[in-house]
């Protein structure tokens, strides 16, 4: 009875909104994107993310606030709420490691429906997370991401790449972050928005010390219902897990809505 | 001979309002101002929702329409209102996409493409 009502509680939590845990602000959903969207503040995003493990089953869900300071430049903060629960452990559930960022458009050349971008990106991760305590909801390492988010969109099709590196710190191995996602509209593109994409995705984490490599495939789902609600579905499946058996990762389930305030 | 006069003066009265009807839509629509944008980069719809709510934001500005695949915006103002180009010009690039050109008309721009025709 009290699994049943832990997996409702989890369940309704991902309802309630959405957070893009990698920072996807649009499109696409698990790859981040070069479109500079903060809507002076009114695009507040957050998402559900449910990864299941060999060992365990965490949920996570981001807040995510970002803020156009100019046209070209974005600052942001992202809280993570996160609910972990090991096998034969108890649940925790708490904020995870906060974050904040900026991003800038260092190159942006638009024609007619379509738009190639590039965009810089700095995000820096601090260890709020509770790690003291089993099971632990943060990595307890400071991370500083350097990254480059490029993106070749039309409204036939988007193209987009995002790769960074991310330096750790206490034990925490550097990485590098390589994403990149192909996106189809299904509906002939119209405004007020009625859409739905189709995403393929290619997400992949390098960690230097000692090597290891996790790539994962993650195709998805996204319907825009109007001017201001986007709902969408997405799954993860590892190609390639080089981490301890107990850590591998057997799919990540994310669903959420993303919602522009006003 | 009383219903012959009531019809003449039914009949009058429909002619005359009729009449005022037609010169005042014809008068309101003296009063406004199209505008038409062509604006690179619109390639998402949440992209063009935020174009939108800078664009409603232009003094008087009412019936906003974004075509998406074609990059175009139109909109009316009252003639009073006018915008100058490079006001609109600003707006869009402040909306984080490039604007290329703007017309300004005294007639609908469907009408005028159809007189073009």
């Amino acid at each position: 009875m009290r699994k049943v009502i832990h997996h409702i509680s989890i369940l309704l939590l991902f309802l309630l909104a959405s957070i893009n845990y990698s920072l996807a602000q649009g499109p696409p959903i698990f790859t981040d994107t070069p479109i500079l969207l903060g809507l002076e503040g009114s695009g507040i995003r957050t998402f559900g993310k449910f990864v299941e493990k060999e060992q365990a089953s965490i949920y996570i869900q981001p807040i995510i606030l970002p803020y156009n300071i100019t046209p070209k430049i974005l600052l942001g903060a992202i809280v993570p709420l996160v609910n972990k629960k090991p096998d034969n452990m108890a649940a925790r559930f708490g904020v995870g490691d906060m974050a904040v960022f900026i991003k800038r458009t260092l190159y942006q050349k638009d024609g007619k429906a379509k738009t190639f971008r590039v965009v810089g990106k700095i995000k820096q991760v601090f260890p709020t997370g509770n790690s003291i305590e089993a099971p632990a909801l943060g990595a307890d390492s400071y991370q500083t991401l350097f990254g480059v988010v490029t993106g070749y969109i039309t409204t036939k099709i988007g193209l987009y790449s995002d790769i960074g590196y991310n330096i750790t710190s206490n034990g925490l191995s550097d990485n590098f972050i390589y994403n990149f996602a192909v996106g189809y509209p299904l509906l002939r593109q119209q405004y007020p928005a009625k859409q739905v994409n189709l995403f393929l995705e290619l997400n992949g984490n390098y960690f230097l010390e000692p090597q290891a490599n996790n790539l994962f495939i993650s195709p998805g789902v996204q319907w825009i219902t109007g001017r201001r609600l986007l709902i969408e579905s997405g799954v993860q499946l590892p190609m390639l897990e080089q981490v301890a058996a107990t850590q591998k990762t057997k799919f990540i389930f994310t669903l959420g809505i993303r919602v522009l305030l006003f | 001979m009383m219903k012959k006069i009531f019809f003449s003066v039914l009949i009058i009265t429909l002619i005359i309002s009729l009449q005022n009807s037609s010169s005042a839509i014809a008068q309101n629509k003296a009063d406004i101002t199209y505008i038409r944008i062509r604006v690179d980069g619109l390639s998402c719809p949440f992209c063009a929702y935020g174009l939108e709510k800078k664009l409603k934001k232009v003094d008087g500005a009412a019936n906003l329409h974004i075509e998406l695949e074609e990059g175009i915006v139109t909109l009316e103002v009252p003639k009073d209102k006018k915008p100058t180009a490079e006001s609109l010009k600003k707006v869009v690039t402040d909306a984080g996409f490039t604007p290329r050109e703007i017309k300004f008309s005294d007639i609908p721009f469907k009408e005028k493409d159809e007189d073009n025709k």
